[in-house]
Parts: C-alpha cells; structure tokens; sequence
C-alpha cells in the first residue's frame, strides 16, 4: 500500500501505542497536521511554547515509563526544543522528537525557516536522524522508538524535510531488530556478580545508593528484596526517590548536596557503597576523592562508559538491572548489621529534618503536600530551593512519582512535566511544585490546562527571590545580592485571565486547610504560598566541598549520641 | 601528566550515515578528549567506513574513550591497538621550494625512506612518503630549514593484523 511521509509518521505513531502528542505547527509540517484530522486516536496538545512540548513529553515518559512525543517544525520550532531533549538526555528519558524541516533540495541553502536541528541536537540526542529518502521514513520511525526506549534510555530525534512528509512509498514498517553497532546490556557476567556478592558478603556496614537506573529498569522489588535480605540501608539520588518505599525503615532519603544527613553520613561511614543505577553525580558525591572514601565501591550500570567515569570503583557489574540483582539475591545469604543499622539510626535520631517554628516556610506547604496525599499524588518540581525540600520532605512510597529535572536542572520544567503526566495518568492526582522564578519562565502552560481542563495543581512557593541562587549569595559572596529578588504579577488576576482558580495561602496555620481546599477543586487550580523571603536548604554540601564536611541545619538543636554535629 | 598517558592508536569500524564522523568528532570536542589526528575512508564492506583515532591520553581516559565511541549507535567494532600486532601507516605530501642542493638533498632522503618524487623543477619539487609515524616525523623535521615548504600529513591508519585474535 503507498503511503504518504506524514500518512506513514501517523501510521507509526499508533503502531507505537502513542496516544497523545504535544506539538506546534509551523510551516513545513502542514501536510503532517493535514494528515493529523484522519486520525482521532492519536491527541494532539497545542503547547503555547515548544520547549514545553519537549518537557510534556519529558514528564509522560517519567511518569509512564512510555515514550513520549513532541513535535515541531523546523527553525526556531526545532531549536525551541533544544532545552526539552538536553533535560530528557541528562536524565535518559525516552522520548521522540519529530521535527519538519524544509524541503530538501532547500536544505544548505539558508531557507526561510531552515536550521541544522540534527547538527545542533546531536551531543544532547541519545541519535538522531535526517530522513530525506521517503524508503527510509518506516524504518527510521521504528527504530527511533526502539532505541529510546532500549538499553540506556533518552531522546531521539527525527528530522523530516516538508517533501518527505508529502512523497509517497510503498515501504511497510520493518520489526524492530538491534542494529550491528547497538549491543542491548542483558545479563551481566558471571564473574562480576560473583565479585559483587563476595564483596556484598564481607561487608559489616553495607550501603545501597538507590538511582534513577532502577527504576527506569523496572528492578526496585528487587532492589527492596536485596536491602532486606542483607538488612542493607538504601539511600536515593535526587532521581532515584521513591525506588524504595519511603516509609520502609530501610530507606534513608536522598543523599548528597542537599540531601538528608544521614545517608549522606551513613555513605560516609560505610564500608562498602553498592549504587544500583546512580552516575555518581557531582551533587551525590561531592569531592569524589572523599566520597564513601572507607568504602570499597560496588557500581551496578546498564552503561559501561559510567563505569570510573566519576569515582573510583572496586566492581563493576555492567548490565540490565533487573536479571543483575536477580541472580545476585541467589549469591548472598540473609545477614543482619544491628550495630550498623543502630548507627545508622542514630544519625536519623540526631540529624532530623527541621520545619522551623514562627513564620510560614516552605518546609511547611511540603510537609502539608506529604501530609494530605502520603507520597501517594505525581509530583512534578522546578529547580531549586523548593526542588529540595521536595526530595527531602515528600515520601513516595512508589516509584515514578517524584518527576524532577536532575541533571541539566532545568528551570521550568515543573508545570509542562506536571501537564504530560496528567495526560499520562489521568486518574492520579498531580501536583507542579514550583517556585516564583522557574513558574514565570513555562506559565504560558497554563492555557493548555484550561484548554483540556487538566487537573494538574500548582503550588506555587512565592517567596519573591531566586532562592537558591540566593542562598549562594548569602553565604558564599558575603550576602551581596545580586539579580536574585524577582517581582512576580499579581498571580490572583494571572489564574483569572487564563480562567483557572486560585488559592492563596499566607500562614502555616491555613496550610493544611488550603491544600485540602485545592484538592477539593475539579480540574486545575493554581495555589500560592507566600513563604518567608530568606529561608535556606540545609543540610548543604558546599560546591566541591566533601561530604564529610556537610553543614547541619542551624536550627537543629543538636543532642548527640554519636559525637556532636559535624 | 599521569604517568600513563601516552600515544595511542584506536581503529574503529562505523556505519555509514548522515552525520555519523560529526558524530564521532562531535563527542571528543564535548568531552575534551583532544584528538592527534582521525583518519576515514572506506573499507572492505560497503556502506561501512574504518575510522582511525590517535590520541594522547593515559589509562582511565583511554577507558573512556573506548566506551564513549562505542556507545555511539553507528560504531560496530572500537579497538585499541597501540600494543597489538598491527601496522600503522601515514602519508605525508611536501611542496618545497629553494635551492636544487637543498632540494636534491630532500629528494634522495625521501628516496631513501622509500619515498616518491613527484614532480621537480628548478628550485621546486613535490615529494610523498608513506611509512610509520615516527618516520615521517623525522623526514618531515629533517628538510632543511633553508627550504620554503607546504605539508600536509594525512595522520595515522591502522590494522588489526594478528590472525588468530
């Protein structure tokens, strides 16, 4: 049957199970929109800006574990997403970027419109393609899902010059099968499990750095399973929330920069550290010559090259997660580390997280958010400050819950992320934790909210400065401000203008009545918490600073059983 | 400098695709591996290149690059072979210009690393020589210095050649 280039994108879409697709016209993909009216069963969001096409389909794959898709046209369509694939690359996520171009006997020709998206995406795609033969579109469609879906996950792109979508061929889709030069990790070898296990065995104080890799492999039962079985305490990457039942008393909470004191401490002490599916980002780790520094290091990674790319390690096991702590539950026998688990306790017990008294902070709306839906809603969040205290005070107890840009640390993100997994889950409730500098940058999404009626809550944390840019300035630059208080609009009449309610909360005391108020409302609703101006995210590893030498909350009143603050 | 860092020769076999060598060179720029030279060209499989890499770098980078490369989809085979049965090859093409003493004295050089002359004229001659690295370093370091020249090296390929690996 001949088909025509957007007859054939549609087609492939639908053969992939993709029901919604976040995009903007332009130009060059007028025949793929044309194409778009035949086919109701593939939805398609008008965003009102393409990066947040990008982040949609970014927060769908997060909070699906599906692929998303977004879609532009060509110019600054394409280069619009470029922030959307750089946010989905550093955190290998699964999307497709489909992008127009113009024709191809115009390509190199400097068109109206035309750029070289699949040069400027190339370091920041997991691949990316320019199809200018119509016989290569089945096949390049197939295999752009398959890649960002297999192996280590992440964006792919595929460019799509104006003629292509209108040439017709005859080309069917092909089965996805791996390609010569694309080896999917599966079993690790023997040897290196056998390693691990021994190691696993010795150990006396055992840590687990839970990371996004298990979830993204599906491995945190396992995961679980292990921790219990060799009554190993688990601490998480910012990424890696919710891998582990949060209320588990295994689960220590996010290690690292900002993390909570004792996994960081705990890793600190420990004398063996097993990351199943973390990099070892610089804000785990800290200096990485004093990271775990009395620990052998054990790293589980689906990809090889992060193997001693970061910190030094002991053993590698390179392969699939899933089968990896399978077979390695068969290798270890039940332990039990009391002493261990009684320190590890005891840095819980001395170093708690603190939500200060008199004055509305942000620990408190967080706090409230966990208290109202225990972990249990989606949670998207900007960067920042709120960012934090949202990996330290809310407690998912399921993985994909807790959507976060980790590495680019894209501000932004938290609303579009919030929109594409409300579109993923519809029957979950969804919650955009933002702040008032990373929401005045995305808030133009708020039309698409109305548009479709999406149920996604804001919790707009207002506290009239770019706080963690702020918090830097205060304590590293001698409190000299500069460019970090932001005016905001009058976000009353903002929810107005797009026709969304609005909930405003100015103490601790009404919090819990607020949100419970917000929760109520059918559809969206955009909440703002005025919190105080200069509140700061403790406990803090200073930039290249080690983890040893992490500063404490100064509004903890320190009664030690382990030896004073550190 | 880490005591390990030395040259190393990495061949590679690719995939031909649109943007499959911007690829490659595009990885080494972001990851600040500096290259000595790259050298593509076709191979015994069509729609398949050979890539040839020579970098400087001691053992944890070359451990990187290695995966880095691989890790591409287009990359098929990556392999260092610095310590490997192989053979390594350069071409150099020199234009030089100056005295016929000067020149004849370049000329039976080249001649005598197994060279070509290519052309030669009164007071300018064109010279090739292929042969290991090292050599064409040293005929290119040795043309007198009372010479005006023109040189272009291609860098290095390389071959796996043990036949039992």
């Amino acid at each position: 049957m001949e088909r025509t280039g957007a007859q054939i994108v549609m087609a492939g879409l639908k053969r992939h199970g993709v029901k919604t697709i976040f995009g903007y016209p332009g130009g060059v993909v007028l025949p793929l929109y044309d194409e778009m009216l035949n086919w109701p069963e593939v939805e398609h969001i008008l965003v009102r800006h393409e990066q947040c096409g990008a982040h949609m389909a970014d927060g769908y794959a997060r909070a699906t574990g599906e692929v998303g898709v977004c879609l532009a046209t060509s110019g600054p369509g394409a280069t619009n997403l470029v922030t959307g694939i750089a946010t989905a690359m550093m955190d290998s996520v699964p999307i497709v970027c489909i992008t127009g171009n113009v024709n191809s006997w115009a390509i190199g020709k400097d068109a109206f419109q035309e750029t070289d998206i699949q040069g400027i995406s190339l370091p920041i795609t997991k691949h990316n393609y320019l199809v200018t033969d119509i016989n290569d579109l089945p096949g390049v469609l197939v295999e752009a899902f398959y890649l960002a879906n297999s192996g280590r996950k992440g964006p792919v792109l595929v460019d799509i010059p104006k003629d292509v979508f209108t040439a017709k061929t005859t080309n069917d889709f092909p089965e996805p099968e791996p390609r010569e030069g694309y080896i999917l990790p599966g079993m690790p070898v023997e040897s290196e499990l056998d390693e691990a296990a021994r190691l696993l065995m010795a150990a006396e104080r055992p840590i687990i750095i839970a990371g996004q890799g298990a979830i993204a492999a599906e491995a945190t039962e396992e995961l679980l399973a292990l921790a219990e079985k060799l009554d190993c305490p688990v601490a998480n990457t910012l990424l890696g929330t919710g891998a582990v039942p949060r209320s588990h008393d295994l689960s220590l909470g996010m290690a690292g920069m900002h993390g909570e004191a004792a996994p960081t401490m705990a890793i600190q002490a420990a004398d063996l550290v097993v990351s199943l599916g973390s990099r070892f980002d610089d804000r785990l780790t800290g200096a990485t010559k004093s990271f775990g520094e009395g620990a052998k290091m054990v790293h589980f990674d689906i990809d090889p090259s992060e193997h001693g790319k970061a910190v030094h390690t002991h053993c590698t096991v390179t392969g699939h997660l899933k089968p990896a702590i399978q077979s390695l539950l068969k290798k270890v026998d039940s332990k039990k580390h009391p002493e261990w688990r009684a320190t590890v306790s005891g840095f819980q017990k001395d170093f708690p997280l603190v939500v200060p008294e008199g004055g509305f902070f942000t620990r408190h709306v967080i706090s409230a958010l966990q208290a109202a839906n225990k972990g249990d809603a989606i949670i998207s969040t900007d960067v920042g400050q709120h960012q934090m205290w949202s990996a330290q005070f809310y407690r998912p107890e399921e993985p994909r819950k807790f959507l976060s840009s980790g590495g680019l640390g894209t501000m932004g993100c938290g609303v579009p992320y919030a929109i594409g997994a409300k579109f993923g889950c519809p029957d979950q409730e969804v919650w955009a934790v933002c702040g008032d500098g990373g929401f005045q940058m995305t808030l133009q999404e708020l039309a698409v909210m109305k548009e479709h009626n999406v149920g996604v809550k804001i919790c707009l944390c207002n506290n009239s400065f770019l706080g963690m840019v702020r918090q830097w300035q205060e304590l590293f630059f001698e409190k000299r401000y500069s460019s970090v208080a932001i005016t905001s609009p009058d976000y009353a009449k903002l929810a107005e203008a797009y026709g969304i309610p609005y909930v405003r909360c100015e103490t601790a005391e009404e919090v819990d009545a607020k949100i419970a108020e917000a929760r109520a409302i059918d559809g969206p609703v955009l909440c703002e918490f005025v919190v105080e101006m200069e509140e700061n995210v403790y406990p803090m590893v200073p930039a290249g600073g080690s983890n040893s030498d992490l500063i404490q909350d100064p509004d903890l009143k320190v009664k030690t059983s382990t030896g004073g603050q550190q | 400098m880490s005591p390990t860092t030395r040259t190393r020769t990495i061949t590679s076999l690719v995939q031909n695709e649109s943007g499959t060598l911007n690829r490659l060179v595009s990885m080494f720029r972001r990851r600040g591996f500096s290259l000595n030279s790259l050298n593509a060209g076709d191979c015994e499989r069509p729609g398949y290149s050979r890539v040839t890499f020579v970098i400087d770098a001691d053992d944890g980078t070359l451990g990187q690059v290695l995966n880095q490369v691989e890790r591409l989809i287009e990359v098929v085979e990556v392999e260092d072979i610095t310590d490997e049965t192989s053979v390594t090859r350069e071409l150099v093409l020199v234009h030089l210009f100056g005295s016929d003493i000067e020149l004849n004295r370049a000329g039976l050089e080249c001649i005598a690393k197994g060279g070509k002359i290519l052309t030669f004229e009164q007071g300018a001659a064109t010279m090739e020589l292929s042969g290991e690295p090292d050599e064409i370093e040293e005929f290119v370091a040795n043309i007198s210095p009372q010479l005006q020249r023109t040189v272009h090296r291609t860098g290095a390929i390389a071959l796996h050649t043990n036949p039992w690996r």
